[in-house]
């Protein structure tokens, strides 16, 4: 049966970092669940690019994210990013 | 060059058959859920995902042709976008051609979903006008254009609830009698009275461009009768050549006649072998080559293999016949040889051939190379992988249940939210 529905692309999912520091993440433990990474698995922060804050939509529901690009250990080229309204550590691909 | 093909058939008074969204129809006869729901097709060759036709009830929520998958979604949240299938909407348009051709000779398809016939000469076999539509109508609802599903109600399964058509003398007065006819009716300007019926019409039914459309309204000029009243000159001098013949459709000073196409003459192409061939697989292979070089003939252009046939002469003076028409009339190798490579298996030759000869001896119009739509060749490649997706998605739908095939659309792609930017429609082809 077709949908015809847009499902979106990309969607972060949940992980839990471990911070350092200076409040850069230095290893990533993912969700068991994920298919993109081992089950339970604890990946190091290789290296640390780019980071940048988005605040945004604060006429509805309001966005403010902390973004990290990282790469992990083996050459994962990722994205994390804070939810600062709730503190939670989200990734996704660049 | 052929005689007939350089005096194609002509016929002053035309009749125009639209239909109007005919691609988004087309989908709506596949998948009747579609009609009661605001569905938008996407346009088939924009490198952007933008919107090509738009349903009436997305046209209600404000959905317009042109614009990008975000716009269109965020004015109305519910929208069912269907990927578009160009080579299925061609189709399904020769199928109307070809019904159209069962009432007169003199056939003109103008773009898809829009086509002229010419009625000269036809009122001593169908009568009047109106008995003349009537007949077009009938073997419109007569040509297959209909769902599989039996009970599904559709545009296309019930053409009189989608179809315009609009009789007058020349294309222009037939299309614009189209345009004004009701859906599933039609509307027949009769000989003299065109002048009349052209007056009260809005130039909107002129082809303009929207830059000449605007200048014309701040003329206040806004029907073709206020159009005609003026000088052909003074027109000619703001608008140039344009002008002119806006000024004598306006003021039905012009007629376009319907052009038809004439059909083809058979076309064939022979082989004889050095020594004669019992080798099957070498005669198959002999079979696809003269195929082939049939398929490149000058005469072909513009029309699909209807019936082929294969002649062989064989030894000791026998001789081996095998002939098919085809279901699906067909521009593609593959799908003309089967039924011949079929007979060849199972009713072999006696002998051995010396000389093979392919005939194609009826066609269909339009291709699924795309004469109509997709003219040129990346369309017709693009034509081509779309059948072997859909094939493959056959396979995988018969294995899984479901086609579980996407296709990446741009959604938002300058947000700074990565998973804004694209998403996953169904597709189906």
């Amino acid at each position: 049966m077709r949908s015809d529905r847009l499902r979106a692309l990309n969607v972060p999912y949940q992980v839990a970092v471990e911070l350092g520091d200076e409040g850069l993440p230095v290893a990533v433990n993912s969700e068991a669940t994920h298919h993109a990474l081992r089950a339970t698995h604890r990946q190091t922060v290789e290296s640390v690019g780019e980071i940048w804050r988005i605040d945004d939509e604060w006429w509805r529901a309001p966005i403010h994210r902390r973004y990290v690009e990282a790469i992990l250990e083996g050459g994962k080229h990722v994205v994390l990013f804070e939810d600062l309204m709730t503190g939670e550590w989200w990734m996704q691909k660049p | 060059m052929d005689q007939s093909l350089s005096h194609p058939p002509t016929s002053s008074v035309a009749v125009c058959v639209w239909i109007p969204l005919f691609a988004l129809r087309c989908e709506e006869a596949r998948r009747p859920e579609l009609a009661s729901q605001p569905g938008a097709l996407l346009a088939p060759d924009a490198s952007r995902r933008v919107v090509w036709q738009v349903s009436p009830l997305a046209r209600h929520a404000g959905v317009r042709p042109g614009m990008t998958v975000s716009q269109a979604i965020g004015l109305c949240p519910a929208l069912r976008l269907c990927e578009p299938d160009p080579a299925h909407y061609d189709e399904r348009f020769a199928r109307l051609l070809a019904a159209l051709a069962r009432v007169s000779p003199v056939v003109e398809p103008a773009e898809l979903g829009l086509a002229y016939v010419g009625t000269d000469g036809l009122e001593g076999l169908y009568g009047g006008p109106e008995q003349i539509v009537e007949a077009i109508r009938l073997r419109i609802a007569e040509c297959g254009l209909r769902n599989r599903n039996a009970s599904a109600e559709s545009a296309i399964h019930n053409p009189q609830s989608a179809i315009r058509v609009g009789w007058g003398k020349g294309k222009f007065v037939a299309w614009v009698a189209a345009t004004r006819a009701k859906p599933g009716g039609a509307f027949i300007v009769h000989p003299g009275e065109e002048g009349k019926f052209l007056a009260s019409q809005p130039v909107a039914v002129l082809p303009l461009d929207p830059d000449a459309h605007r200048r014309l309204r701040q003329l206040g000029l806004r029907t073709l009768g206020r159009l005609a009243a003026l000088p052909e000159e003074a027109i000619v001098s703001q608008f140039g050549r344009a002008g002119r013949r806006w000024w004598r459709l306006a003021a039905g000073a012009t007629a376009d006649p319907v052009v038809g196409r004439a059909l083809p003459e058979p076309i064939s192409a022979s082989l004889t072998f050095f020594t004669p061939v019992a080798d099957r697989e070498m005669l198959v292979l002999a079979l696809e080559r003269l195929i082939e070089r049939a398929l490149r003939h000058p005469r072909r252009t513009g029309w699909r293999v209807q019936a082929v046939r294969a002649r062989a002469e064989l030894e000791r003076a026998a001789s081996w016949l095998a002939a098919a028409t085809l279901k699906d009339p067909s521009a593609d190798r593959d799908h003309i040889a089967a039924p011949l490579k079929t007979r060849l298996a199972q009713a072999p030759p006696a002998a051995a051939v010396e000389r093979l000869v392919v005939e194609f001896t009826a066609f269909a119009p339009g291709t699924v190379e795309l004469q109509l739509f997709a003219r040129d060749a990346s369309a017709a490649a693009r034509a081509a992988r779309r059948r072997a997706l859909r094939s493959a998605v056959q396979e995988i739908t018969l294995r899984l249940k479901r086609p579980m095939l996407y296709h990446v659309i741009e959604v938002q792609p300058w947000s700074r939210l990565p998973e804004r930017r694209y998403a996953l429609i169904d597709y189906e082809p």
